[in-house]
């Protein structure tokens, strides 16, 4: 099976050719990837490697290394809590738990209906509004028990 | 007091070309494109800007180490460095959010001094509204013409902090794992793609359109010894106002905490985390330190990147230093043994004592990994794990002690 539709190989040769040189487009070609298979399998990788022409050890190096790509299947809203020192002092931890009873799944895993899942991140830039809440890469503010309920569709 | 880069906060719409423009913006480009290339360096120069994404290095001084186009023919780069991830830090997303302009303007000053044509912006990932804002105002700069013969790029992370770091965010540019490069080769001699290029912090080029506009004096008058212009602090933690405080280098602590309404509550100052939190803490006792570069070396940390974290008296050493150390062993690229290793041992120690199964001699096998990576790792993310929990320990003895006594 092929691991990309025409109009998503298009998209990843595109990021080819945005930059001066091809190898700068590659980390914005597997963020792609992430966006579109919520995670980055092998498959997807040895694919891309060929679009890049790149080995696939070099392409499946970058995308564990790099904390946005994932190996399990994030939820299509990709929530994050920052548990850094700021966001950790002002209840970084009950914001977990509350997170993990209002969705109903374990951290690092999507709800049945794949809509949501949530991880902890480290600091997001937004210590002001600590514990500070990113929902697919958008800061939303703090990890307030309303802004929590209201994650849920 | 005088502000250069927060002036005009109060403008809702200061993110927008037309806005920005009424107030003077791309002002300083239009007098630096009128001038000769070295002229403007000259500028910088006696502006004593200096690197606000951390190290704080002379910024003319990193660009005059870009060998000349006669010397090293071929092209050469700028790359704003918007990776902004060092617990604490925020004020380079509040800049990109209210004053994108102001960044491109600074960014095109230093593509003219440097001689780029090809110019980038990595914006960390968790970015995206601001790297929307800047989108925008990539397009609209590009409307009017402004951007004369530089192609601006914009580019995304991934979620690590290390690609912060410069060498490493060369190395996440071109598509590898964030691991830090050995200089030297330093970046302005072979960077991105093994060209000649100056990474320079977003705070740092936001400086750039009032340098130019009025000249490097007036920019060096504002500050410190050696330390021009004005610095930004992101304050959090427990204070009374959280927010972004612009304030001329030098500045008092006391006076930086006063502005952000003291500690929260009236209760006791416990200490200030100054610049992020890979830099030692301050004490109640150093709220005179003046905030520069050079002047808080004296009392034995660092500026960093202006990450302002206040903590009360209910605050507790080592769970602060777990914390600290538990991102340090996230992120470390695991490219140098000792770091890689060392972080996660100090992580799993601090682990040990908050759970009041602390032994004797935690404190000297803390400080035994410190030493063993100190000066021995490629990068400073390795330095900090040592320094890191050495401070916590020397400056709070008795919170440590004090578990050790309670779980015997
Ligand atoms: C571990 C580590 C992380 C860093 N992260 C950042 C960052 O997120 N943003 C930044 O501007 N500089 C960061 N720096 C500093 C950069 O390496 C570099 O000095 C800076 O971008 C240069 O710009 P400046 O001279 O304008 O400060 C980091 C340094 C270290 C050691
Ligand atoms: S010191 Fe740590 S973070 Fe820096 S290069 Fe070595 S392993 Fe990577
Ligand atoms: S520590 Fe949580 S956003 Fe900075």
């Amino acid at each position: 099976m092929k691991a990309f539709t025409d109009e998503q190989e298009r998209v990843l040769i595109d990021w080819t050719k945005k930059y001066p040189y091809p190898n700068l487009g590659l980390i914005e070609a597997l963020r792609a990837v992430q966006g579109w298979h919520r995670m980055v399998t092998p498959e997807a990788a040895a694919r891309v490697a060929e679009i890049f022409s790149l080995p696939f050890n070099h392409v499946w190096g970058v995308a564990t290394f790099f904390p946005t790509f994932t190996r399990w299947k994030t939820g299509e809203k990709r929530v994050g809590v920052c548990h850094g020192l700021s966001c950790w002092m002002k209840g970084s931890d009950k914001a977990e738990k509350r997170l993990e009873k209002t969705l109903g799944v374990p951290k690092k895993q999507a709800t049945p209906d794949g809509k949501l899942s949530w991880e902890t991140m480290e600091c997001l830039g937004a210590c002001e509004q600590a514990p500070a809440l990113l929902v697919n890469d958008r800061l939303v503010g703090p990890a307030t028990e309303d802004a929590i309920s209201k994650l849920k569709p | 007091m005088t502000k250069i880069l927060t002036k005009h906060f109060d403008e809702p719409k200061l993110h927008e070309l037309e806005t920005y423009r009424r107030l003077g913006g791309y002002e300083g480009l239009k007098k630096a494109l009128s001038m000769e290339r070295p002229a403007v360096l000259e500028e910088v120069k006696k502006s004593n800007l200096r690197g606000l994404g951390g190290a704080g290095f002379p910024t003319a001084f990193k660009w005059s180490t870009v060998p000349p186009e006669d010397k090293v023919p071929g092209p050469r780069y700028v790359v704003v460095n918007a990776d902004e991830s060092e617990p604490g830090c925020y004020k380079d997303r509040v800049l990109l959010t209210r004053a994108p302009h102001q960044l491109l303007e600074g960014l095109l000053i230093a593509s003219y001094v440097i001689g780029a044509k090809d110019s980038f912006i990595f914006i960390r990932g968790e970015y995206q509204i601001q790297y929307e804002i800047l989108e925008k105002a990539v397009a609209e700069a590009k409307g009017a013409g402004l951007l004369g013969d530089v192609n601006l790029h914009l580019m995304r992370g991934a979620g690590a902090y290390i690609s912060g770091l410069d060498t490493a965010l060369l190395e996440t540019m071109e598509g590898k794992k964030a691991w830090p490069r050995q200089p030297p080769p330093f970046p302005t001699v072979a960077g991105l793609m093994g060209k000649p290029t100056v990474v320079n912090n977003v705070e740092t080029l936001s400086m750039l359109p009032f340098i130019a506009r009025e000249g490097g004096e007036a920019f060096a008058k504002i500050g410190s010894a050696k330390n021009g212009g004005t610095v930004l602090f992101s304050v959090s933690g427990h204070v009374e106002k959280e927010g972004v405080y612009e304030v001329p280098m030098g500045t008092k602590l006391r006076d930086v905490l006063a502005l952000a309404g003291g500690v929260k509550g009236g209760k006791k100052l416990k200490c200030v985390i100054p610049g992020g939190t890979s830099m030692p803490p301050l004490l109640e006792k150093d709220l005179d330190v003046c905030l520069d570069f050079d002047a808080i070396r004296a009392a034995g940390t660092f500026l960093g990147a202006g990450g302002m974290i206040v903590l009360d008296e209910t605050a507790d050493a080592v769970e602060v230093a777990h914390n600290i150390e538990r991102f340090l062993a996230h992120e470390s690229c695991g490219q140098c043994t000792p770091c890689r290793e060392g972080a996660n041992w100090s992580e799993r120690i601090l682990e040990r004592i908050l759970e009041g199964k602390g032994q004797a001699g935690d404190a000297e096998n803390l400080a035994r990994v410190g030493e063993n990576i100190t000066g021995k790792v490629i990068c400073a993310l390795g330095d900090t794990v040592g320094m890191v929990t050495r401070a916590y320990i020397s400056k709070f003895p008795d919170d440590f002690r004090k578990r050790a006594a309670n779980h015997g």
